[in-house]
């Protein structure tokens, strides 16, 4: 089966310092059935590699020329979302606020990281936006925030060593109050 | 799910396989098999299987299904397969040992075992197969270190394969004229299959992504890693794919191996380098107990490498290739097994015990569940009891060979004690313990809790 693909070219938004993520989802949720995306960019985006994930896309990436990016997302006909991945929204690409709590965590023992998110998420109000710098991807961390019912976007910055992930707390069971 | 969670069934493989390791340096420290039977006899067949499947295989298919997903930031395809998986597995590790009793006459059962023993094998490692390759499947642009493991996991096929082929033939189910030369000359490919391709490689991209993380040091990635990884590469496809084909066609190895020999050296050798520039790039300076005791397996990798180098340069090799295995096997994969361990244990039992109540309530941390200090010698003297038991192998030294691998079985049911003592949360204080919310573990069980 060959699969046509809708072309973005996010590498002018990106030299520019501008952020390309509401757009890829646009396109993303304009896609036809079947179709799949083919986007360009200036660094190997891997966060989006996730999140598309969840949303059942497999992923080709390929480096070209000058350290750009070409990534192929595929959607799957055998994804079948299981109970986890229900627990992201499928369309979760909303704004959301600003951060109320910055944490930087990339010198810190494992998994003394989880523990601080986990402490910080606590704390905060429904609906509040925590941002956090690792050092790594937070494997672990990724499956108690779904079970205590919150959302996050989460990736390496463009240098490929700092992770960034922004958690909204409670936005699972918001969603479903 | 993205992330990976808790293996549910991975402490019951390595409790398997502790038991294997255990069974195997009591039968090694009561005189039985090779140094003091000879290197093709039957007695050290049971030997080294009960190690190859029963310790290290286990071991590591244990680890994969917990690390596979972490890897590659995605759940386990299955969650039930692994028992079934676990189950076959043993039934025929146990059915393989009884079928080379069999031959040895040592069991007069008249059914015969070995025929047995390889479909069972062959199932049990069919099925975590199909589940760690429906979980790294989908994925593109697969990350180095689980690349490793790709290749680890085909060549555990032609492992499982070949031995499978070999327990018809030594069984008598078959006489096809090919398959009885393929068992004559294919051991070497067998054991390189297995130690090389399946064990090594596996343990290799493991450890590229676990002594990174548990060492807080940057992911080595880039030319060195691929060089490594298409190197060790092209010496495992010149030994199986050549090796069968050469054998198939009545032609001597020797030349074959020798040439994946250079390869392999020149893959370790990068794979050192990139392992040491992970250590002097680590951001902890103080190293646990588990990164610590890792360098001395390496060690024993670089040792094993030299060994063998210096064993063929003197044309020796027929005579030391028992004392070089065994330094593989204890030194390098044992002695990384048991380090990892340590650290894996006291960590997956830390998530699954405090992970519900994290943030929410004081926890105790993961290194409150062990103490590094106390294990730290049982570790050091099991490392010293495998080199002297490699140097006694080299002398022939039987009874200094008895007497080391007694040490060793001692020092490795310390290091279990401490193991177990991890997962029962002893070392923790009492008022700290369990507080609430959070579940204790069960021994073998991993139950990560579902909201």
């Amino acid at each position: 089966m060959t699969m046509t693909y809708i072309d973005l070219d996010v590498r002018p938004i990106l030299r520019a310092g501008g952020e390309p993520f509401e757009q890829i989802m646009q396109t993303i949720s304009s896609l036809e059935p079947g179709k799949g995306l083919r986007l360009y960019a200036t660094f190997e985006p891997t966060p989006l590699f996730h999140v598309l994930g969840s949303k059942g896309f497999t992923h080709e990436a390929k480096s070209l020329d000058g350290g750009d990016w070409e990534v192929l997302f595929r959607p799957t006909s055998t994804a079948t979302p299981d109970q986890a991945q229900a627990l992201i929204s499928p369309n979760d690409d909303s704004e959301w606020p600003a951060p109320s709590q910055h944490l930087d965590n990339r010198d810190l023992d494992p998994p003394e990281p989880m523990v601080r998110i986990l402490a910080a998420t606590e704390a905060l109000k429904e609906g509040e936006v925590l941002s956090s710098l690792l050092c790594r991807e937070p494997t672990f961390l990724l499956p108690e925030l779904a079970k205590r019912g919150h959302r996050w976007r989460g990736g390496f910055e463009a240098d490929g060593k700092t992770y960034k992930i922004v958690i909204r707390v409670g936005a699972r069971r918001e969603a479903m109050a | 799910m993205i992330g990976a969670s808790l293996s549910r069934w991975t402490m019951s493989y390595f409790a398997a396989a502790l038991l294997a390791l255990l069974a195997a340096e009591t039968l090694m420290a009561s005189g039985y098999g090779f140094p003091f039977a000879e290197l093709r006899s039957v007695e050290t067949l049971f030997l080294v299987h009960l190690v190859a499947l029963g310790w290290l295989s286990l071991l590591m298919s244990g680890a994969l299904l917990q690390f596979v997903p972490v890897l590659v930031a995605r759940p386990l395809y299955s969650d039930t397969l692994p028992l079934p998986a676990l189950l076959a597995l043993v039934a025929g590790l146990i059915a393989l040992l009884g079928g080379f009793l069999q031959l040895d006459g040592r069991l007069t059962w008249a059914m015969p075992l070995l025929p047995i023993a390889g479909p069972l094998l062959g199932v049990g490692f069919a099925l975590n197969l199909w589940n760690l390759g429906r979980t790294l499947w989908p994925l593109r642009g697969l990350p180095l270190p689980a690349r490793f493991v790709v290749i680890g996991l085909l060549s555990v096929v032609v492992t499982v394969a070949l031995g499978i082929v070999f327990t018809l033939v030594l069984s008598g189910t078959t006489t096809n004229e090919r398959l009885i030369q393929l068992t004559a000359a294919g051991v070497p490919i067998h054991i390189i299959a297995g130690l090389g391709g399946w064990l090594t490689f596996s343990a290799i991209g493991v450890s590229y992504r676990l002594l990174a993380m548990f060492m807080l040091a940057p992911d080595v990635e880039g030319w060195s890693v691929r060089a490594a990884l298409s190197s060790g590469t092209l010496a495992l496809a010149l030994v199986i794919l050549g090796g069968i084909i050469a054998v198939c066609h009545g032609l001597e190895l020797n030349t074959l191996l020798a040439a994946a020999a250079v390869l392999g050296a020149a893959a370790l050798a990068v794979y050192v380098f990139d392992v040491a520039r992970l250590y002097r790039a680590r951001k902890r300076r103080h190293m646990e107990l588990n990164s610590r005791m890792a360098g001395l397996a390496l060690a024993s990798l670089v040792a094993a490498a030299t060994l063998l180098a210096a064993a063929l340069a003197r044309g020796s090799l027929s005579h030391d290739v028992g004392a070089i295995v065994f330094l593989i096997a204890f030194g390098w994969l044992s002695g990384l097994g048991l380090a990892k361990l340590y650290k894996i244990v006291a960590f997956l039992t830390w998530l699954e015990c405090y992970g519900p109540v994290l943030g929410k309530t004081l926890t105790p941390r993961v290194q409150d569940l062990v103490a590094e200090s106390r294990a730290a010698k049982w570790f050091w003297l099991y490392f010293a009891a495998v080199w002297l038991g490699t140097i006694a192998l080299m002398l022939d030294a039987t009874a200094v060979f008895r007497a080391a691998a007694a040490v060793m079985l001692a020092a490795s049911v310390a290091i279990i004690a401490e193991l177990v003592r991890a997962r029962c949360l002893v070392e923790v204080d009492a008022a700290n313990r369990l507080p609430a919310g959070a579940h204790r573990p069960r021994l073998f069980l991993c139950v990560s809790q579902q909201t």
